[in-house]
């Protein structure tokens, strides 16, 4: 156990900051970061990224990734996040990328990595239902053989970013009569293909992520089923499993921690600044502790991962819970600190700005986005009680 | 940075966990709880043979020159096993307070003493007025014409009993700054009552009138006092959380296992989810303050005072609260069983409520972190 810090990390950081310096035009830096960048700025990022030859920084380097420690790649987010770049395409870099670099075929591979690496096909993922959410097994949307296509009927929902992505990949259901678990199957599918229809949803936080995706006889050649027929459960497992330290969004947590005492330092109450208020300062104290031991834990979790250790999922189940509780904590204290102006409904930050601006437009718009968004981070990727589900299984085995 | 143990730490682990699971099984406790107080000679004696006393002192002081890092191995093991020999109080405060404040000379002949375990120093810092933190300090020293006399008080002395010597901090009149004094605990006009925790623990409160100090017995320079007593007290508030991270562990070990055994409506009671989501949210809780206690031993090895105490205080009242919450739902999910002397869960619930107010209050630190941020804020 040595807690002092690693030397070379510091050099890789540098090395990152100088790039992001040099290399990132400056209308690709300096924006608010929040959950997924318009589709234009995502594919320019990544086509700069691979132009550096960090077009896949998760990957190991045998499937053409970076190869970066996990310690490495929580650098690289961090000062990306600092710099305010654009987000890559998150469901094909931690999602399906792996599970493609698993159990792709060679033909496969060749039809979609490149366009992973040159920014040329967004992804999105079509897992959840109406009635499959938690109980994610229990999907309806069936594939059937006809000759060498599947027919594919049913509907996905909370499809996020489903209207800005050109493939899908999907859980769909080849066998009725088995074990519900061993029934399904993993699909690629071209969102382009006649019979799919993309309705958008709105979100309390003002935005459209989100979207129903209905599939109407939908034919998808035999040739997009990754693995085998039946294999879909596994892969999805595998695909979860696969990572568990930047679940907690690491750096949007030390973000909000930023933007809190820029409010701090930045309003007024009664004729002093806001951080000499005893109830802010305390609160940011506290808020500050946690942040501190959720950056640890990130760690902890990311050499467990590292070691492929099986406690990483345990772990990362508490990281999970306790960073998203986090994050809705944050975002909510930064309401609190906006004092009258937190119950003002100012524009999206993707929305165009009002004729006559707000008030305080510059520090406030967009907080409460976020803050209404974060309700989501407890439900997805494992709602927190199917966490806790998790933990009392495989920790106490109860 | 590295989480893993080495193999000497390893080493220190096992060698504490077999004294703990051999000298603490709960009935040892027990009858060592009626027959003495603050533990056994015999038990301090195998601190001192195992180098326990004496893992985190330079080795030019007679130590093993070892880092903080081993403290707090040695105290989340002795955490579990509620172990009550003054650790924390005579081998940590008062050994690290000297090694922070003394002079040289007072180093090379005290301190080899301590890590032995012959001589016995407990820190008397705290007051009514300031809590457990170290300022403000009421207890004066006036100078007489060859030393000093000494007129205060100093609560919640841990360690005191059976010690030889306390560090006690004083305000020089005229002089700014806190200045510690060595006095020996049999010196005329020091009057000790001893006093029961909650724990089963004992400390003293010391009551100085016009206690006569030798010149000699100020450690290091007039006035200068505070850095090495707050060395001494972040070393203190490391370990005291690690022995809390310990108490947690063995908590949710010993209610993990309840929940198997327990039948109620003709299952084990470990079947329903609320229970199942309570036991997840301890554990979670858990490995939260232990990752807050990383990040004190890091900020410890890495950074400058004023961000070292304030890191500290923050996993202070991180951790404190965390064993408040873990140990008291252990009570809970145990039922009627946990509120009872006889059994264990209920005194581990008691050391966090006692932990709580040692060295500071969460509430305390809450306000020292928060009059850091508005001072890093501020420039």
């Amino acid at each position: 156990m040595d807690f002092r810090p690693d030397a070379s990390l510091e050099v890789f950081r540098q090395e990152v900051r100088q790039f992001l310096r040099d290399q990132v035009p400056a209308d690709l830096k300096g924006q608010q970061r929040c959950t997924r960048s318009p589709r234009e700025q995502i594919m320019r990022w990544q086509k700069l990224l691979n132009e550096r030859g960090w077009g896949a920084p998760y990957w190991p380097k045998e499937h053409g990734g970076t190869g970066w420690t996990v310690p490495q790649i929580l650098v690289f987010d961090d000062e990306c996040s600092l710099a305010g770049t654009p987000t890559q395409d998150g469901f094909v870099h931690k999602m399906l990328g792996p599970v493609l670099n698993a159990f792709a075929t060679p033909d496969q591979k060749a039809e979609h990595l490149p366009a992973v690496f040159n920014g040329e096909r967004l992804w999105c993922q079509g897992f959840s239902e109406p009635g499959a959410g938690s109980d994610l097994a229990s999907l309806r949307t069936r594939a059937e053989r006809d000759g060498d296509c599947y027919v594919v009927n049913g509907q996905k929902i909370w499809t996020s970013y489903a209207h800005h992505a050109d493939w899908i990949f999907l859980l769909v259901r080849t066998d009725p009569q088995v074990k519900k678990q061993a029934g399904i199957s993993f699909l690629l599918v071209d969102m382009r293909t006649p019979g799919i229809t993309v309705r958008p949803i709105r979100s309390i936080d003002d935005a459209h992520h989100l979207n129903e995706t209905f599939f109407d006889n939908v034919r998808v050649p035999v040739g997009n089923l990754i693995g085998s027929e039946g294999q879909g459960w596994s892969i999805t497992k595998f695909l979860l499993n696969n990572e568990h330290a930047t679940t907690a969004d690491l750096p949007e947590l030390k973000r909000y921690m930023r933007e809190l005492r820029l409010i701090g330092t930045t309003l007024q109450v009664a004729g002093k600044p806001l951080f000499e208020r005893p109830e802010f300062a305390l609160k940011l104290a506290r808020l500050e502790a946690e942040l501190q031991a959720i950056e640890m834990l990130v760690q902890r979790v990311a050499r467990l991962d590292e070691q492929q250790n099986p406690a990483s999922h345990t772990l990362g189940s508490m990281l999970k819970i306790r960073a998203t509780e986090l994050q809705q904590r944050m975002t909510e204290a930064q309401i609190e600190a906006l004092g009258d102006y937190g119950a003002i409904a100012y524009a999206h930050p993707h929305e165009a700005d009002p004729q006559q601006p707000f008030p305080l437009q510059a520090l406030a718009r967009g907080i409460s986005n976020d803050m209404f968004l974060r309700r989501a981070s407890t439900i997805y990727g494992g709602t927190s009680e199917v966490q806790r589900g998790i933990i009392a299984k495989m920790l106490f085995q109860l | 940075m590295d989480f893993e143990f080495t193999s000497e730490q390893q080493l220190l682990q096992d060698s504490l966990r077999r004294y703990v699971d051999k000298a603490y099984s709960f009935e040892a406790r027990t009858a060592l709880l009626a027959a003495d107080k603050n533990g056994s000679a015999e038990n301090w004696g195998i601190f001192a043979d195992n180098g326990w006393l004496m893992a985190a002192l330079p080795e030019a002081y007679g130590g093993l020159g070892g880092s903080l890092v081993d403290t707090v191995i040695i105290a989340q093991e002795l955490g579990r096993g509620l172990v009550l020999e003054p650790f924390l109080g005579c081998g940590v405060l008062a050994a690290q307070t000297l090694l922070g404040a003394a002079s040289e000379a007072q180093k090379v002949r005290l301190l080899p003493q301590v890590a032995d375990g012959s001589y016995r120093v407990a820190l008397a810092y705290s007051e009514p007025g300031s809590r457990g933190m170290p300022e403000p300090v009421a207890l004066q020293a006036e100078r007489t014409g060859d030393g000093y006399r000494l007129a205060g008080r100093k609560s919640l002395v841990l360690g005191a009993p059976g010690a030889d010597a306390f560090i006690v901090s004083a305000q020089i009149p005229k002089t700014p700054g806190v200045s510690l004094f060595l006095v020996e605990a049999d010196c005329a006009g020091l009057e000790c009552q001893t006093l029961p925790l909650h724990d089963g623990s004992w400390v003293q409160e010391l009551q100085f009138d016009g206690v006569e100090v030798a010149a000699d017995a100020l450690l290091g320079e007039a006035g200068q006092g505070l850095p090495g007593l707050r060395q001494g007290l972040a070393n203190g508030i490391v370990a005291l959380c690690a022995e809390l991270i310990g108490a947690m562990e063995k908590t949710l070990e010993v209610t993990a296992d309840y929940l198997k055994v327990r039948q109620q409506f003709g299952v084990p009671i470990g079947s329903f989810q609320t229970l199942q989501h309570r036991l997840a949210d301890m554990a979670a809780e858990l490995e939260l303050a232990r990752s807050s206690l990383h990040v004190a031993l890091a900020s410890m090895a890495n950074d400058e005072e004023a961000t070292r105490y304030k890191t500290v205080s923050g996993s202070k009242m991180l951790i404190c609260r965390a064993a408040r919450f873990v140990c008291g739902q252990g009570i809970q999910l145990h039922g009627g069983i946990g509120m009872t002397e006889e059994y264990l869960v209920g005194h581990y619930y008691k050391r966090a409520v006692v932990a709580d107010v040692l060295l500071g209050s969460s509430d305390g630190h809450e306000a020292a972190c928060a009059a850091a941020l508005q001072a890093e804020l501020r420039a």
